[in-house]
């Protein structure tokens, strides 16, 4: 019965949403091998009033990122209602993750029971370390894969790559007369299940869109399959999100929770740039330190502005009759949403924002958006791609070319080992004994043991013989090191999922500037990362920019940076040491491995191991050749 | 003995005190804040001056596990005055010993004057105050020149002079030079004493009203509400304005130290040295490392004792709270101070805190005084013995619909076929058709298959009244017919039925006009009794809810979960809304709030937010989760009372 509601349901949808109306909901269609049942809905619409499609934008919002020329206003009606709504570009990005739990690998090889969120959409994407945040398009191209997710790149490199399925258990709801779509959302409550159930991660699947974008993240909860008398919902917290919504807020005492076997989807209209993180709301001391963790960040409509306009002028323009990119063109300041003298104070006249995120520069420096120089030499940035900032700084300082998103965390393993083994946890005796850099410590950070040097990361398609991938995503933007392998860890019924799939090793090319998105996430004690040799410059804290109201930059410049849990930094690591005014870099740092790791030297172990811990390397090389990509 | 009578007079204390205040408090389920102090009565023209006469004293104070830890305070000695005036003199009280010691409350440029009397148990030995940012004398203070002269009062101590077991005085002079939040702590035996709860706070309000600041009792925001500042900016200076203000001071506590210190203490105090066999000991011989808290609290309560009201009478030795409220766009000052060893990384949810000061020091540009410089942070630390001053605000800016789920007025009706002859579709709806559609008409049909059917169009024809068909014309032609089976009607959150609708009034009954800040205020003509004041205008109307449960789309993007497969918090107001309102667009199958939303009654209908320790081990209570460092603070709607003395 429920499943033929279901099949209706699913069915009418796929009718509607070919249209280019408002109307919303869309999920991926259903496989017909699967035909599961259940409360799971996945959704990810292909229209929206803010993206409605080609037709009022010129662009189709759920295959492309809509450029930033300056807001629009449109005026529509919905539901009779006759309303306006002012238009930035951006795109409909969706993501779907699993709740439940699973298991990973520890650098002393010790195999630790996580409470933990898993990938159902973006799999091949997570598994080689990128996020797994899609367009639209791209996510609703549902799940189909002859074989079972794998950490295949770990635990038999070589045969993974050559022979690549011989190592793949055989995905049962395959369904062959369909193209293979590694990336697509899993929608089916069948597949939800057979591939959700112990697929954990830590840390969480990687989330990342740009501003003006809608996210519609749907949480599936597939149960602790190792703990069956809990019957623990889950949530998400968007941490940090300005003026939240107490309903998308995920604090399950002031608003929701999902119950196993359900789905919901959380809806936020992209907040300022920023480096945020989210986690499971729910018992955060538990949840948290048993690993339901993961990162997210934002990234600023400033990237999205045309080559060769002037920065200053696309958040500064006065909007008095000039064209975009010129003093009194539309700009950010020209959309109260994002300007930043709007709020304040209560007699309703005009005056600074005090939580306004990005005050205009000082002065205009001249900036301009350009190519990234090392796009087409670095073989993770395409040809052609402009440059990217931390936040629409107006003057180029935040700007780099490689994101590293890095989250610390602590495990404790007796907490686990009493979480897995069915005991009451205690809070006060606490003590993390593994410390973490996405979910990895020293040596693992620098690598999975045997595979360095191993083959080039393989295109998704490349693993499969069968028919065609047909999936938009461009793979290759921003991964932070692909060499470094997706660990994976053998789980209780003798399959081995990936679980710490993000690299920790930082690689670069002289002159090339990262920007270490750091989170910290530990759930019992403030920690510190130095840096041995490379500066760090904090550009950003807790999503951000580092400026004064009057428009001076006020960057942090040391070698260590000190968090807390639930607070996050942009730290600039520049392999280039004097840079000239147009940016290009003058005199390069030497190639050669330097360090990143705690002076709380109880921290760099990994639990008995006094040797490892919160610990890793950032390797310069000179040219893209020399790297190993 | 002597902590045997201490817990039975604190305990009549507190029948005495429910007795009184038990009517109040029964009449709200929820309980606010404000900055609860003790302030002295208006000094004598032309004298500048304030004086407290303060008590160290041993107490108890209660936790959450029914736990009652032998504590050390500062307290009154005497009568008090409590401010903000007017606000608690009914209710407040100040005992001899409290956890954290009365918040002082001064202003700017006064000469304060404070005698601490030491009434610790003999054994706990000396002890003192210690002011961090202000100048102190123990002497004869100079207030024009400092200068610090004359016998000094009390004994000499380390870092200071202390008062002397058994009644001993002490007495600090200092001019409170500068605005600002800051702690005072005991001196002497700083590891075990302020351990022990000897801690307080210092607020020191600005002698000027900064142009843009609203004095008190004429803040525009407060909606004609009582005004429960102490003064109307947090410095004297523009930027640091403020419509409500909460005070913090976070503490860790290790019971094993005060169990330690309650045993030693009652076996000093009972050992008599003419009949005991050993030497009676002298001093307190307590061992404070290593150190290993269970318990961790804000303003001396842990969760859910802090969201109880401030001077609640179950709490005779813990007076103040930790239970912010507040309406959309409130400039909210945060004083917040780190009173024990530890670092506290404390998550504001729901918007980020613009850091004002650190310990009474603004933070302003170094090229233009007239601007601010401090961080914006959605996790303030709080250092040992540091305070910092922040403004925190909630508007619901950028959500990308309307937070109170406004909309026009309108009918919809299900529609169960269309069908199109050349351009003319004629449309069938379940059940008969409302009455506002008529010939001419502006009709929205939306949810039909093919798409060409969906759209906004003018009636051209009606069966009339009582009929259940209408038409239009589409500019598509040769478009399939649609007929819906009625079986989906079944599907709770089935979307993808056709529906029409249309408007019943073009009027908005409840409008946003912007200001030149984009809000609905008095500035664009907002009365103070707008159920939506100080809505963000931009997305006035705009939906949320593409097809929520119970067949109520309203446009939006998002499609809601089943309500079938949820849990529900005791804070949640069952809607994605603000306000009383709001519940009747619920969109749940079931009337919500489901349950009883005690906390967050349907009259409130705010939205809540947990404020907490992200070291989340810290919101635990002697290993039991929830607890300790956590509080929920509540965005409440206009129309609702904020009544910060409950």
């Amino acid at each position: 019965m429920v499943i033929g509601k279901l099949s209706l349901f699913y069915s009418v949808l796929l009718i509607c949403v070919t249209g280019v109306t408002m109307r919303a909901q869309s999920p991926p269609p259903k496989n017909p091998k699967a035909q599961g049942g259940g409360s799971f809905m996945v959704q990810c619409p292909t229209s929206t009033v803010w993206h409605p499609g080609s037709s009022a934008l010129g662009y189709d919002p759920t295959r492309q990122e809509g450029q930033y020329t300056g807001p629009s206003t449109v005026s529509v009606t919905v539901d009779s209602v006759p309303l306006a709504y002012t238009l930035s570009g951006g795109a409909i990005k969706c993501q779907e993750i699993s709740g439940g739990d699973g298991y990973m690998t520890e650098a002393d090889g010790n195999q630790t029971f996580m409470f933990s969120f898993g990938p159902l959409s973006g799999m091949d994407l997570i598994k080689h370390g990128q996020p797994g945040t899609q367009l639209a398009a791209d996510f609703n191209n549902y799940y189909n894969s002859p074989f079972l997710p794998s950490a295949c790149a770990n635990d038999a490199p070589s045969t993974c790559q050559s022979a690549g399925p011989a190592s793949n258990s055989a995905d049962p709801t395959f369904d062959p007369s369909r193209p293979i779509s590694l990336n697509g959302a899993v929608a089916d409550p069948a597949q939800i299940m057979t591939i959700g159930v112990m697929n954990g991660n830590l840390p969480m699947p990687l989330a990342a869109f740009d501003e003006d974008d809608e996210f519609f993240l749907t949480l599936s909860n597939v149960g602790m399959i190792m703990r069956p008398d809990l019957f623990e919902e889950h949530t998400v917290h968007f941490h940090g999100y300005p003026n939240a919504s107490s309903y998308y807020d995920g604090v399950p005492d002031a608003t929701w929770a999902i119950n196993i076997g359900g789905s919901a989807t959380y809806y936020y209209l992209a907040p300022d740039a920023g480096t945020y993180f989210y986690h499971c709301h729910i018992t955060p001391p538990e949840h948290l330190q048993m690993g339901m963790v993961g990162q997210l960040y934002v990234r600023p409509r400033q990237n999205r502005v045309p080559t060769g306009t002037n920065l200053y002028n696309a958040i500064a323009g006065s909007n008095t009759g000039g064209a975009f990119g010129t003093l009194t063109g539309p700009s950010q300041q020209s959309d109260l949403r994002t300007a930043c003298q709007n709020t304040g104070n209560s007699n309703g006249t005009i005056s600074p924002d005090i939580l306004c995120s990005t005050p205009i520069p000082a002065a205009d420096t001249g900036a301009t958006q350009k190519v990234d120089p090392f796009a087409g030499v670095d073989p993770r940035i395409p040809a052609g791609t402009p440059f990217k900032y931390a936040y629409n700084d107006g003057d180029a300082s935040t700007r780099y070319d490689i994101d590293v998103p890095m989250q610390i965390h602590g495990f404790d393993p007796n907490f686990h080992f009493v979480g897995m083994t069915f005991n009451p946890e205690g809070f006060a005796d606490m003590k993390d004994k593994y410390f973490l850099l996405n979910g990895r410590s020293y040596p693992d950070t620098v690598g999975v043991p045997g595979y360095a040097g191993g083959p080039a990361a393989s295109s998704a398609a490349a693993n499969f013989t069968a028919t065609t991938v047909t999936d938009w995503t461009l793979i290759g933007t921003g991964n932070p090191d692909p060499n470094s392998r997706a660990i994976g860890t053998e789980d209780s019924d003798g399959r081995t999922r990936f679980s710490q799939p993000l690299p920790s090793l930082i690689t670069l090319i002289q002159g090339e500037r990262a920007l270490l998105r750091l989170s910290d996430l530990d759930v019992t004690e403030y920690q510190t990362l130095a840096s041995l040799g490379i500066p760090m410059q904090l550009v950003g804290f807790q999503a951000k920019l580092l400026r004064d109201q009057a428009g001076n930059n006020l960057p942090i410049v040391s070698n260590s940076v000190t968090l807390g849990g639930g607070e996050s930094v942009d730290v600039i690591l520049d392999s280039c040491l004097v840079r000239a005014a147009d940016m290009s870099c003058t005199t390069p740092l030497a190639p050669g491995i330097y360090f990143l790791y705690t002076p709380n030297l109880d921290h760099l172990s990994n639990d008995a191991e006094n040797f490892g811990g919160l610990m890793t390397e950032v390797q310069v090389c000179a040219s893209a050749s020399s790297c190993a990509f | 003995m002597s902590h045997l009578i201490a817990k039975t007079e604190t305990a009549l204390k507190g029948l005495i005190l429910f007795l009184v205040a038990a009517g109040v408090l029964l009449a709200a389920a929820t309980a606010e804040a404000a900055v609860p102090g003790i302030s002295a009565a208006a000094p004598a023209t032309g004298t500048n001056s304030i004086t407290f006469n303060l008590t160290a004293a041993a107490t108890f104070i209660t936790q959450p596990d029914g736990e009652q830890i032998y504590s050390w305070g500062y307290g009154c000695a005497g009568k008090a005055t409590f401010a903000p005036p007017g606000v608690f003199d009914l209710v407040g009280f100040c005992p001899t010993a409290q956890v954290p010691g009365p918040t002082l409350i001064v202003t700017e440029g006064q000469t304060v004057t404070i005698t601490l009397t030491n009434n610790l148990p003999a054994a706990a030995g000396n002890t003192s105050m210690v002011f961090p940012g202000f100048n102190v004398c123990a002497a004869t203070l100079n207030t024009t020149t400092g200068a610090c002269t004359g016998t000094a009062t009390g004994v000499a101590g380390l870092l200071t002079q202390e008062a002397a077991p058994s009644g001993g005085t002490v007495t600090y002079t200092f001019v409170a030079t500068t605005p600002g939040t800051r702690a005072y702590y005991s001196g002497t035996q700083t590891d075990l004493q302020v351990e022990m709860g000897l801690y307080g706070a210092i607020v020191v309000k600005p002698n000027t009203t900064p142009s843009g600041c609203s004095a008190i009792g004429s803040d525009p925001q407060l909606l004609g509400h009582t005004d429960y500042r102490h003064a109307s900016s947090a410095f004297d200076h523009s930027a640091t304005c403020y419509d409500r203000e909460y005070l913090f001071q976070f503490m860790e506590l290790d019971s094993r130290i005060h169990r330690q210190a309650e045993t030693q203490v009652a076996a000093i105090a009972a050992c008599n040295p003419t009949t005991s066999a050993l030497p009676c000991p002298a001093t307190l011989e307590v061992s404070t490392e290593p150190y290993h808290p269970q318990y961790y609290l804000i303003n001396g309560r842990s969760m859910p004792d802090d969201m109880d009201a401030d001077y609640a009478p179950n709490y005779p030795n813990q007076p103040y709270n930790g239970n912010p409220h507040m309406h959309p766009g409130d400039l909210v000052l945060v004083r917040t101070i780190g009173q024990g060893r530890w670092q506290h990384p404390f998550h504001e949810h729901g918007n980020h805190v613009r850091i004002l000061a650190r310990d009474g020091n603004l933070i302003l540009s170094q090229t233009d005084s007239a601007k601010l410089a401090g961080r914006m942070e959605f996790t303030t630390d709080t250092y040992p013995g540091q305070s910092y001053d922040g403004i925190f605000y909630w508007s619901g800016k950028g959500l990308g619909w309307d937070i109170y789920g406004h909309t026009l007025p309108k009918v919809v009706a299900n529609i169960s076929t269309a069908t199109e002859s050349g351009n003319t579709v004629t449309v069938t709806t379940i059940g008969a058709l409302p009455p506002q559609i008529v010939p001419g008409a502006k009709v929205t049909v939306k949810g039909v298959s093919p798409d060409g059917y969906n759209g906004t169009f003018t009636v051209a024809t009606t069966g009339g009244a009582g009929s259940t068909t209408f038409t239009y014309t589409d500019p598509t032609s040769g478009l399939a017919p649609y007929t819906i089976a009625p079986v989906a009607f079944l599907v709770p959150f089935g979307p993808g039925t056709g529906i029409v609708s249309v408007l019943t009034s073009a009027t908005d009954p409840t409008p946003c006009i912007a200001d030149a800040n984009g809000y609905y205020t008095q500035a664009s003509g907002a009365p103070l009794t707008a159920t939506n004041y100080y809505e963000w205008c931009a997305d006035h109307n705009h939906p949320l809810e593409s097809n929520p449960a119970g067949q109520v789309g309203s446009g939006g993007p998002a499609t809601q979960f089943d309500d079938l497969i949820a849990t529900n918090g005791l804070w949640y107001n069952g809607t994605p809304y603000l306000g009383p309102d709001a519940v009747n667009r619920s969109r749940g199958p079931t009337p919500l709030p489901p349950g009883v939303a005690l906390q967050n009654p349907p009259e409130e209908s705010g939205i809540a937010f947990m404020w907490h320790s992200h070291n989340e081990r810290e919101i635990t209570t002697n290993d039991v989760f929830p607890g300790g460092m956590l509080m929920m603070m509540l965005v409440d709607p206009p129309v609702f009372f904020i009544d910060e003395t409950l």
